[in-house]
């Protein structure tokens, strides 16, 4: 029994020395609302943000899964204010439904950072994002380039209700006017790979001759090109995906099966950063648009290049 | 012999129903034949490849939905196979042979334990399958990290490493016959073929019309309602681990995401075919009819780049048209 006691004295004396270590270690708590873990785009942004916390021992990020739901998303935030984090990182779901939580956050004096989605308004901290419509239209000059100017183009549509969806699309179509070009099919392939293939297959069965795919996401350039090849004509086409992930994207350039991927930033390691910056007292601007990189075979182990704007 | 009474010869049979159906799309094909594709036998070579991976769901789902249940877990287990699959043999390097065993059984189990939940615990087929759903998806999701398995191996330093697709994916992934019929579509075959000897050639088959029937009517008669339930929604599970290993060998990896909504083009593709939902009715034939009812819906709508908004407009018009062929006033 004494040794018990002299035991449990000895270790609430060592716990209580070393208290000033733990709490130092991890003396800010960031809470993170991620609207789905679906796509592995968003699981990419999770890893980012892990990894961007792991370089610093003073930050804890509690990560949340919100499964496209906005109601549980925004209850995501108010948890977060009730449990008192030091920072907010968010990619929402949809814009209006997230404008009142965040608001309310804000004007509590909690940082909150916005990625990739905005919320409606500007009560917020800072607004990590890429733009969809310059990587659209940076792909439709490459294209451009590419084919001479001329030729017959498949464009696979990612969802087309969504933003994304509708940048990419229509960025894409501004570098290609009056280009003798011509989008000879072009169909909704909700982001999916099967759906892809699926159409791409039709694409095929109609179309002689199409010079190159495009996709708006990596995984749809793939399945155009399993439906190319299971037709025995991949040889002939080129395909451009987007997004270029290292598991997806980047990884197909290397296998060149695809021609180009066009980086979409995920924006992880840059909203740790600034939680960081911001936790410190410092400034940081209030919209961040981050740069945008392209993968061919020829630039893939140089780590991709820059886009030019 | 007047005509009144031919008509119900003729148009009773649920076959003869399903088949003018079929025979309606088939019209629209090639009224709307997309400058000849519709009529080039690649496209149709390409469709029953499609159809495949449903197909061989809508298998499963006529076992259950003729015992009087329905199973709403198909599209997620067959994502978790599909992710089983694409470890075993990318990442694993387990020989194919083992591979195919494990996820087999691994589905098999999913549907076995659905069965269970519901013929022990006497839950609602819609509850047990449903929670089966979130639960197959859940652990796809665990054992595969989120991350669909591919070639692009990421060892613990963050570097990516490349292996070769197994050999067994290209096999399931090519066609035969002089190119002319793909894999997989042997597969749903193979698949169709068991059904039928299941349903009208052994006495398993008829106990499950049995208990479709009239549960308690076929408890009195001493048939093991238990075994006949785990059987029938572990055959199911057993086909959507078949599904997903051809749909993994086609995308060439694991999605852990695959197969969302799954289950309702399974469903409908059962249906539509003429099999009730009340049970105790209908026959493989019939669903071999609704898969190619759906599947030829979707190319003539693909092949035509009818937009979406139209698209899922028409598909649901046409569903109700083909339901409507289907109802006994006709």
């Amino acid at each position: 029994m004494k040794n018990i006691l002299l035991l449990s004295i000895r270790t609430f004396c060592f716990l209580c020395m070393t208290f000033p270590v733990w709490a130092q270690k991890s003396s800010w708590t960031v809470g993170m609302s991620q609207c789905n873990l679906g796509e592995p785009w968003r699981v990419q942004m999770n890893a980012d943000i892990r990894k961007a916390a792991a370089s610093h021992p003073e930050i804890k990020v509690i990560f949340k899964d919100a499964q496209n739901d906005n109601l549980r998303q925004r209850a995501h935030i108010e948890e977060f204010v009730s449990a008192k984090v030091d920072a907010i990182l968010v990619s929402p779901k949809e814009a209006a439904p997230l404008a009142g939580p965040v608001r309310d956050a804000f004007k509590k004096g909690i940082p909150v950072i916005v990625i990739d989605r905005r919320v409606l308004g500007d009560d917020y901290t800072c607004f990590i994002g890429a733009d969809n419509k310059k990587i659209g239209r940076a792909a439709g000059r490459w294209v451009k380039e590419k084919l001479g100017g001329k030729g017959n183009v498949v464009e696979l549509k990612g969802l087309m209700t969504s933003t994304p969806g509708q940048d990419r699309h229509t960025g894409f179509r501004e570098s290609l006017q009056g280009m003798k070009i011509e989008i000879v099919f072009e169909a909704d392939m909700k982001w999916l790979e099967p759906n892809a293939r699926k159409e791409m297959e039709s694409a095929l069965a109609r179309f002689e001759k199409i010079d190159l795919v495009y996709a708006h996401n990596d995984p749809g350039a793939h399945g155009a090109y399993l439906a190319a090849k299971s037709a025995g004509r991949e040889g002939n086409i080129l395909f451009v995906g987007i997004d270029a992930l290292p598991h997806e994207g980047q990884t197909y350039v290397k296998q060149g099966i695809l021609s180009a991927s066009f980086e979409y930033p995920t924006g992880g390691r840059e909203a740790v950063e600034a939680a960081i910056e911001i936790l410190r007292g410092k400034i940081v601007p209030k919209e961040i648009t981050l740069p945008s990189r392209v993968f061919t075979k020829e630039n893939i182990d140089k780590g991709g290049e820059l886009l030019a704007e | 012999m007047t005509s009144g009474h031919w008509n119900k010869v003729i148009l009773g049979r649920p076959a003869v129903r399903a088949g003018m159906s079929l025979l309606l799309v088939f019209v629209v094909g090639i009224v709307f034949h997309a400058d000849g594709t519709f009529l080039k036998w690649e496209t149709h070579r390409d469709l029953l490849r499609q159809i495949s991976v449903y197909g061989i769901l809508s298998c499963g789902m006529t076992l259950v939905i003729i015992s009087g249940g329905i199973d709403l877990s198909v599209g997620s287990v067959m994502a978790l196979a599909a992710v089983l699959f694409s470890l075993f043999t990318i990442h694993q390097g387990w020989p194919t042979g083992i591979a195919l065993i494990a996820t087999v059984l691994t589905g098999a189990l999913c549907g076995m334990i659905s069965g269970g939940v519901v013929s022990r615990f006497k839950i609602q087929p819609f509850i047990a399958t449903m929670a089966m759903m979130v639960f197959a998806r859940g652990v796809a999701k665990l054992v595969s990290g989120g991350q669909k398995i591919s070639t692009a191996i990421q060892q613990p330093d963050g570097i990516y490493q490349y292996v070769e697709v197994p050999r067994s994916f290209d096999v399931l992934n090519a066609r035969i016959l002089g190119d002319n019929l793909a894999t997989v579509t042997l597969i749903l075959a193979v698949c169709v073929v068991s059904c039928w000897i299941l349903l009208s050639r052994t006495s398993w088959g008829r106990h499950l019309y049995a208990i479709g029937g009239n549960e308690e009517a076929a408890w009195y008669a001493g048939i093991p309602l238990t075994r006949m339930k785990i059987s029938a929604y572990g055959l199911s599970g057993l086909f959507c681990a078949v599904a997903g290993i051809c749909q993994a060998a086609q995308e060439l990896q694991g999605d852990p995401e695959v197969g969302v909504a799954y289950e309702l083009s399974a469903i409908a593709m059962v249906v539509i075919g003429g099999t009730s939902l009340r049970g105790g009715t209908g026959t493989i034939g019939l669903t071999v009819f609704g898969i190619l009812i759906i599947g030829y819906l979707e190319k003539i709508l693909s092949i035509n780049a009818v937009g979406e908004e139209i698209r899922l407009m028409l598909t649901g018009l046409i569903i109700v048209v083909a339901a409507l062929f289907q109802m006994k006033r006709m």
